[in-house]
């Protein structure tokens, strides 16, 4: 897995996370094979896609939005509905409910199920819910009717 | 490999900069360069930058360079000036570290007529940190913190520095607005900048306005349309106070 | 007041985002502030949701500005608060410094940053003494170190209450890595956890006809004879030391057996806590003391440890060069523990590092 970015290093006063594009992001739709793009927080939303060459026109390109039912300015439905429009262009949600180590099955189960619900009314669906490996052997395939993707965490360490 | 020309007085090591593609700071640098070489004042020329992007500036030039705080690179160039009144001080700042926090600094600098020349870089936000408010922010536009658009009742209509320098700096100040679409002019209001520096005239200031395309979230053509059609309504392009000649408010392609 | 949680829930949010619903859950009215890394959320948090609460903004021209706007809206008697980090903290000392004088609600929340200057944009504890001491005054300043989004939420909330009900400045003093990483914590409205919110009000602009109904208010902090500011700052520090015993707050663990305490505050009191219990699991007699209040510091507390536990040495650990063991050097003067240190100035300090240095000097 290649990583585009700028190294800490690289990041002399930078501002705050991501305040500096990188040239190379600029570009990624260029290169060959699969391209995930990580695009944070901010005002603009999907406009951010703006900044890559050739997204508007990218026949691949997948805008997935990525929801944490725990997070406040998504934890009801009017909430969400409220901050999927502000986004602009999404395809595709991915559930990403969870509460770090306090994650249990039902808070994932209850959460994702609320956001499948309420996106089904925006005419979305769920691709996929997205959850910590170590609850693989917790949750029952099928369970929470919504496909799972485990996520290995490389950085469990990490502070930021 | 075939590498683009670039003044002399740019510090090749740290080339290529760090500048965000789109981002205009980097033609000011290079019309700055240009004139440092031209006029053959690299070896005397301080070049001081502020917090914010133009902090990326700090080891941009092969000329001495400080890097200051926030809205303090005023100051620091006058105690310099004043100390060695035979260097030449270019003061680098954003809108932020000029017109906001920077502000009575740059009031009373000019107040004084004291001999800088300072370059004001304007593209409405607070880029390095995330995209904030700015006092050159445009009404409507939104921002990290006018979420739904700035609203001019309560934070003002935007700030047109130029116009207030002018306003408070005896005749012997140079004061002008540029814009990075136009590189000609850019140039020229520079050099007059150093150039009333160096004559020992008076306080020399120009803002210029430029891009943000990584906070305005702009793809190229929005972005020129943005620099071109709709910061120029406020912000109008033209020398304002000249001892060099009429100074004239139109657009003039050199 | 309205509530704006609702049901206490759980959520996974950045400790920026924390301040910024807890200052909308204590009720707080109006958020003055400046962008500086890192603690620029805490504003873009607030201007989203401040118009759905009716909450006002302003983003100032500067920090200077920005304390000094909460000076005149807490005067006016409106609940206000601010957020900044390293250089903005030092412009903001003259604000908390008329604050301290005039005896202000003042409330700010610190994210620490590297320095001195522009230092590093990430994590610190470099303003330790800042926070607690800046400004030209005695310090007479109420100033929380948390270590949790938990303690956030909590004591923003109680930051408030505490600035309007002893009228001392009060500090949230976090730092960048609290600011930006994300856990669990619980929020809640503070009604629904029994605690009564403080209510404020105004020094100026009291209603009424002037000459009618009252005398007008004259409010200042500058005195014609040295006299007359002796009284004033021995009266506000009579005040101070007598509520001292009731603000001050610390946690400690294994302190009824130990040859060494570890002395650490913020979120390296996690990577201590973590450290005792991985020694003691080693048989090496290690426990901790943490300051919650730097001020007041638990000074007390920590002499009762230290002789409760017997214990011959002190580790000082902070990711700073000195700040927390100046400041519990002054406080505990006339102990005759040893004390040592694990400076790490701007770096982040983790449960092996105080293990070490614990295996080191014992």
């Amino acid at each position: 897995m290649k990583v585009i970015g700028f190294s800490r290093q690289d990041s002399f006063g930078l501002g705050e996370t991501g305040a500096m594009l990188n040239p190379k992001a600029r570009w990624v739709l260029r290169h060959e094979g699969d391209i995930i793009m990580d695009i944070g927080y901010g005002v603009h939303g999907a406009r951010t896609l703006n900044l890559v060459e050739g997204a508007d026109e990218s026949p691949e390109l997948k805008v997935l939005a990525v929801v944490n039912y725990t997070r406040p300015m998504t934890n009801s439905p009017e909430r969400v509905v409220d901050y999927l429009q502000g986004l602009g262009r999404v395809d595709g949600i991915i559930a990403n409910t969870h509460l770090g180590d306090e994650t249990t099955l039902e808070i994932i189960c209850q959460g994702n199920r609320m956001i499948r619900d309420t996106v089904r009314q925006l005419g979305m669906e769920v691709i996929y819910a997205a959850v910590d490996q170590k609850l693989a052997k917790a949750i029952i395939p099928g369970e929470c009717e919504i496909p799972i993707k485990y996520i290995h965490r490389y950085m469990p360490s990490a502070i930021w | 490999m075939v590498a683009p020309v670039t003044p002399k007085s740019w510090y090749l090591p740290t080339k290529p900069h760090k500048f965000c593609p789109g981002c205009g700071h980097g033609i000011v640098l290079k019309a700055l360069g240009e004139n440092i070489d031209e006029l053959g004042i690299q070896d005397k020329t301080i070049f001081g930058c502020d917090i914010g992007c133009s902090l990326l500036s700090w080891n941009f030039f092969a000329c001495d360079s400080t890097q200051t705080h926030h809205g303090r690179t005023t100051p620091v160039m006058v105690g310099i000036k004043r100390s060695r009144p035979e260097l030449v001080t270019v003061g680098y700042m954003g809108d932020g570290g000029g017109y906001s926090i920077g502000s009575q600094h740059l009031v009373n600098a000019a107040v004084r007529n004291e001999k800088l020349t300072l370059i004001l870089v304007n593209n409405t936000n607070y880029g390095m940190t995330g995209g904030q408010m700015a006092p050159t922010t445009l009404p409507g536009q939104k921002t990290e913190t006018t979420p739904y658009g700035r609203d001019p009742e309560l934070t003002g209509y935007p700030t047109k520095g130029p116009e207030f320098i002018s306003a408070i700096t005896p005749d012997s100040a140079y004061v002008a607005r540029a814009t990075v679409s136009k590189y000609k002019q850019l140039k020229r209001f520079i050099r007059n900048a150093l150039r009333n520096q160096l004559e020992g005239n008076g306080f020399s200031f120009v803002e210029v306005l430029s891009t943000c395309p990584t906070n305005w979230r702009t793809n190229a053509q929005q972005t020129w349309h943005f620099l071109e059609d709709d910061m120029e309504k406020y912000f109008p392009v033209g020398e304002i106070k000249s001892p060099f000649g009429k100074g004239d408010k139109t657009n003039v392609a050199d | 007041m309205d509530k704006v949680i609702g049901d206490a829930k759980k959520a996974f949010i950045t400790g920026n985002e924390t301040v910024a619903w807890a200052a909308l859950a204590a009720g707080a009215e109006v958020m003055f502030g400046y962008p500086i890394t890192p603690q620029n959320e805490v504003m873009h948090y607030w201007t989203r949701m401040a118009p759905k609460y009716n909450r006002e903004f302003l983003q100032t021209e500067d920090e200077i500005s920005a304390g000094f706007t909460v000076c005149g809206a807490v005067q006016s008697g409106k609940k206000a608060f601010t957020a900044t980090a390293g250089p903005g903290n030092v412009l903001m000392q003259e604000p908390f410094g008329m604050a301290e004088a005039m005896r202000l609600p003042l409330v700010a929340v610190i994210q620490q940053r590297g320095g001195p200057s522009s230092g590093t944009v990430v994590y610190s504890q470099q303003e330790v003494t800042l926070t607690t001491f800046g400004g030209n005054g005695e310090g007479m300043r109420i100033v929380y170190s948390t270590a949790t989004h938990q303690e956030i939420y909590d004591y923003t909330i109680k930051a408030f209450n505490v600035a309007w009900k002893h009228r001392f400045p009060t500090f949230v003093l976090g730092d960048g890595y609290q600011a930006k990483m994300r856990e669990p914590m619980e929020m809640y409205d503070p009604i629904d956890k029994g605690i009564e919110m403080v209510a404020p009000y105004p020094l100026i602009g009291l209603g009424g006809e002037i000459g009618v109904d009252r005398e007008p208010a004259h409010l200042c902090n500058i005195y014609s004879l040295e006299e007359e500011l002796y009284e004033v700052v021995l009266k506000h520090a009579a005040e101070y030391e007598a509520l001292s015993p009731s603000i001050v707050e610390w946690t400690e663990g294994e302190c009824e057996d130990a040859d060494i305490i570890i002395l650490s505050h913020g979120v390296v009191s996690r990577a201590a806590d973590d450290a005792v219990k991985a020694l003691r699991a080693q048989g090496i007699k290690a426990s901790y003391f943490r300051p919650i209040t730097l001020r007041p510091f638990p000074q007390q507390a920590l002499r009762d440890a230290i002789a409760r536990s017997g214990a011959k040495k002190l580790l000082v650990a902070e990711s700073a060069y000195g700040q927390l063991e100046r400041l519990t050097r002054q406080e505990i003067y006339g102990e005759t523990i040893k004390i040592e240190t694990l400076f790490k100035p701007g770096v982040g300090i983790i449960d092996n590092d105080i293990i070490n240095k614990v295996k080191s000097v014992l």
